[in-house]
């Protein structure tokens, strides 16, 4: 596959091998039916000295139902199904449902693991420009830049980066902070 | 036959006109009792007219939850969209970004939070340690945005407190009922119109836009089911028209078909109906010109009260002699029927005086026609139906004359028929009085159900048990509204009542605002506070920057007052807004209490609190006790009322004894009636004592014709004594009972309607009207042999 990838490539001119080599992308990501990932986090924020971080678990299982899952150091648990959002903190007692559509901003943060990992580019495109840069070999790199003002009045951009069919980082950039999340496949 | 015609044709006319310049009123508002004090006077208002009755509550079942949720979401749209609604609550609920920010600066002046004591290092320690696991979670996000600017979450627990009803469970932008074991899903909406207060057809309106939304919405299988005062007061009015329209129309058929097998005499209907539609013109016309307005059901119950004048045409028709023209009959049996006409009116004395508003309205009207009845009868009918016309009832069936004969003169019976109804009435202690109002309500019960169950599931309070503030000034309103809100704790405690919805949770008082100012800590000791607060956690110095500049600045921000807070904060305002009334310059403040057990005891116990301009009100126990009153004080004139009839008749008939022999009929007829009632259990109101004064003008009407064969054997100087003749004997119970026949069918008819006062009234009359001739001809002197 990084064969003929790299094959479009050399074939077509820049901007359509971008779109052509963005389809490739996504069509191998989509392939992936089902993913049980580990995650770490770091959250860095302008008011704080040092970053907050996080781990634990990301479960992926098409066509549109994602986990996250944080251990520590906390118990939260994200489960996104179809347009509904289910938050849990055990260690407080608490459990919300919502409604995607009515949380605009948590909607264009989970559309965008959502979307690379379902391999649905018009579902990202809906919430973001997508450009497909930084190459390497079979590492890739998506930028996306959310379309709504408002959205963008929070998150200024989200770079994921992957390898192959994995995706192994998400990098937040809003409010003049960053959060970053590594993903490695784990059980 | 032409000049009666012209003569329906004018007074149709004539009723058109006015009916187009004084059209009847539908709404309930100057028809009802207006309150004992201020304060109920208010809050009756405030119930019938005011913002109250911008309330719909909708529930939308039927469907699997996801597409009751997109049917709830938009419904919503739509109603939002239409332009009708101030407010309209459902799950998607937010605030606008422009409304968040005007809240958010002023969150030191409304929140509850901002104490002295909350600004110290010890108070902010937790504060911070908990912005910090915040940051950790997903929602840092929304942390980062308010956090740093509000680490004491002041703005986040306002918001809360306003807007997260708890009780109802919200997903996917809706709000559902909880779930129940063999129910399907309900999603719940609920909508406030615009301004203070619907009339009938605004209501009427805004329950229209309400479908026309759901049906955009495109619901299948799904249904929608509404509730609130216009949803009630519109089902009372459909129930009511339907009801009227049904009687109307039957009544007046079998009225029609009786009187033309009586009479097989087209002109007879005619004759019928001049009288009668004269009554009702004047009656209209005098209620118009001293009430300014007529309602609907002053109409109604006045024109079936003015039934009555249906007699005197019969009894001027039948009672004229072969020999006499109609003028000469209408002068000879015109002081009787003046009697009649004037002791029936003088029957409904209770009425004027009860004090209700709707009653007097009632009484002014059948008082009216009555007597342009009966002078219209008298003095109209001879000069408009031809001197060749003879009209004349066909003889009663052969058995029909003999049984009425065999009743006469069994004086035994009718005293034995009266003795019997009294000893019910003391074993049963008579017919209980009617003290729930809602008995008497036209509305469904499933309806009346319908809107407990969805009042329960939202959350919404029944506005049946509220603290009425004021009047006063806005600042002492909700200066009272807090005293109030601490002084109820107690209450809560004790388990009198789950909670109050004052005007001050959402706006508290100039007064408040002020003492919150001045508890604001300055920069210098607040950035202290901060830093030792901070101290071992990761944030930077300046994190808190934005919090030290809003604490600074609020300290010295113009206080905010309701109109300030509806242009800043549209959507919370909707909440407070229903919660103020203004009346010309004063202001009044409701606070609905929810969970109510025992409205007496916390009546009892909110008088202990003793606090100055707050009165509890429970609606119920309100409304009952004004109806005790007006009872008593209508009974009161009932009596007087009958006094006055006796001593008319009396006076009318120039003898005591000639009285009670036409007073005795009546009187037994009233008992036989509430006897009756009190055994088939029908609790008795007011609507019942209005229709026993009904009964007693109708048994005036039999008794005084029966009778005037009596006065034969009495002095002659007895005015009515030249009416009688041996030779008209047999017209008479025939005529009487051609007039009871009438009012049966048309009372009888009553009786059978669900709505419950048309109901009791029915059957009181019917019963009474069916005692009133048996026991007239059983007391009348007997039939002589000839």
């Amino acid at each position: 596959m990084r064969r003929r990838l790299t094959l479009a490539l050399l074939i077509s001119g820049p901007a359509l091998a971008q779109e052509d080599e963005l389809s490739q992308l996504m069509r191998s990501l989509a392939a992936v039916r089902e993913r049980r990932d580990r995650f770490t986090e770091e959250r860095a924020i302008p008011e704080l000295d040092l970053p907050l971080p996080n781990e634990g678990t990301l479960s992926w299982s098409a066509p549109d139902r994602l986990e996250k899952h944080t251990l520590s150091p906390i118990d939260e648990r994200l489960t996104v199904s179809g347009g509904r959002l289910l938050y849990e903190r055990r260690d407080r007692d608490v459990r919300r449902e919502f409604s995607l559509a009515d949380q605009p901003e948590m909607q264009a943060l989970v559309e965008a693991i959502r979307g690379t990992l379902a391999g649905d580019l018009p579902a990202l495109r809906r919430h973001y420009e997508v450009a497909l840069e930084g190459r390497h070999d079979d590492a890739w790199r998506l930028v996306l830049r959310p379309t709504s003002m408002r959205i963008r009045a929070s998150v200024q951009r989200i770079l994921v980066t992957g390898q192959g069919a994995q995706p192994t980082g998400v990098d937040t950039e809003g409010h003049g902070g960053v959060t970053r999340m590594r993903i490695r496949p784990g059980p | 036959m032409r000049r009666l015609l012209a003569a329906l044709l004018v007074l149709a006319v004539a009723g058109g006109l006015l009916a187009w310049r004084v059209p009847p009123r539908a709404d309930l508002v100057e028809f009802l009792p207006a309150g004992r004090t201020p304060a109920s006077a208010f809050l009756f208002r405030e119930l019938r007219s005011g913002a109250a009755t911008t309330l719909l509550l909708a529930a939308i079942e039927g469907a699997p939850r996801e597409e009751l949720a997109r049917l709830s979401r938009e419904t919503a749209a739509g109603l939002r969209a239409s332009g009708r609604f101030a407010f309209v609550g459902d799950g998607s609920l937010r605030i606008a970004e422009a409304e968040e920010a005007f809240l958010f600066r002023h969150r030191y002046l409304l929140s509850p939070d901002t104490v002295p004591e909350s600004f110290t290092a010890a108070a902010l320690r937790p504060k911070l340690e908990a912005l910090l696991d915040g940051l950790r979670s997903a929602a840092a996000p929304l942390l980062a945005r308010f956090g740093f600017a509000d680490p004491t979450g002041a703005f986040l627990g306002l918001a809360a407190g306003w807007l997260d009803d708890s009780r109802i469970e919200s997903a996917d932008g809706a709000w559902f009922a909880p779930r129940e074991e063999g129910r399907g899903a309900r999603a719940l909406l609920v909508a406030r119109g615009q301004g203070a207060g619907l009339d009938a057809e605004a209501q009427q309106a805004a329950m229209d836009a309400f479908r026309a939304a759901f049906e955009a919405a495109r619901p299948g299988e799904a249904r929608l089911l509404l509730s609130g005062p216009g949803v009630f007061a519109a089902a009372a009015a459909a129930q009511i028209r339907g009801d009227v329209e049904m009687i109307t129309l039957a009544s007046a058929a079998l009225l029609g078909a009786f009187l033309f097998w009586r009479f097989r005499s087209p002109m007879l209907l005619g004759a019928v109906a001049v009288p009668l539609l004269a009554a009702t013109v004047a009656g209209y016309a005098a209620a118009a010109a001293l009430f300014g307005s007529v309602h609907a059901i002053s109409l109604g119950f006045g024109m079936t009260m003015l039934g009555v004048t249906v007699d005197y045409p019969i009894l001027l028709l039948t009672l004229r002699r072969p020999d006499e023209t109609l003028a000469e009959a209408a002068a000879r049996i015109w002081p009787t029927l003046r009697l009649a006409a004037v002791s029936a009116a003088a029957g409904l004395l209770a009425m004027l005086g009860s004090g209700l508003p709707g009653l007097v309205q009632i009484g002014v009207f059948a008082g009216a026609g009555l007597l342009a009845a009966a002078a219209t009868t008298c003095w109209g009918l001879p000069r408009l139906i031809p001197a060749g016309a003879r009209i004349a009832a066909r003889p009663l069936p052969g058995w029909m004359s003999r049984a009425l004969a065999a009743l006469r003169g069994r004086r035994r019976w009718a005293f034995g028929a009266i003795l019997a109804a009294l000893a019910v009435l003391a074993a049963t202690g008579g017919p209980p009085w009617q003290r729930d109002l809602a008995a008497l309500s036209p509305i469904p019960a499933a309806q009346q159900a319908l809107d407990g169950e969805l009042r329960g599931q939202l959350g919404a309070p029944d506005v049946r048990s509220l603290f009425v503030i004021g009047p006063g000034t806005e600042a002492e309103v909700l200066a009272r509204s807090e005293a109030l809100s601490a002084a109820i704790r107690p209450l809560v405690g004790r388990g009198l009542l789950a909670g109050l919805d004052l005007p001050s949770r959402y706006l508290p008082s100039p007064g408040l605002q002020r003492q919150r100012q001045a508890a604001l800590p300055d920069s210098g000791a607040l950035a202290g506070a901060i830093r030792s607060a901070a101290e071992g956690l990761p944030f930077r110095p300046t994190a808190f920057a934005p919090f030290l500049a809003a604490v600074e600045e609020s300290r010295t921000w113009p206080t905010l007052d309701a109109a300030g807070f509806a242009e800043g904060a549209p959507t919370i305002s909707a909440r407070l807004s229903p919660l103020i009334s203004r009346h010309g310059g004063q202001v009044w403040g409701i606070a609905p209490a929810s969970g109510v057990t025992d409205p007496a005891a916390l009546e009892a116990a909110a008088r202990a609190l003793n606090l100055p301009g707050v009165l509890f009100l429970d609606v119920k126990l309100e409304m009952e006790r004004l109806l005790a009153d007006y009872g008593a004080t209508t009974l009161r004139w009932a009596m007087a009322g009958a006094a006055l009839v006796v001593a008319l008749l009396m006076a009318g008939l120039r003898g005591l004894r000639a009285g009670m022999v036409v007073a005795l009929p009546i009187g037994g007829a009233v008992v036989v009636a509430l006897a009756v009632l009190a055994l088939s259990g029908e609790a008795i109101g007011l609507f019942h004592l209005a229709a026993l004064l009904l009964l007693a003008g109708l048994a005036i009407d039999y008794s005084l014709f029966l009778a005037i064969r009596d006065s034969d054997q009495a002095p002659p100087q007895n005015a009515p004594a030249n009416g009688g003749g041996p030779h008209c004997d047999d017209h008479r119970p025939g005529a009487v009972l051609t007039c009871a026949i009438s009012t049966l069918l048309t009372f009888g008819l009553l009786a059978l309607c669900d709505t419950p006062v048309l109901h009791g009234i029915g059957l009181t009359v019917a019963v009474g009207v069916a005692a009133a001739f048996l026991l007239a001809c059983a007391l009348s002197a007997p039939a002589r042999e000839r």
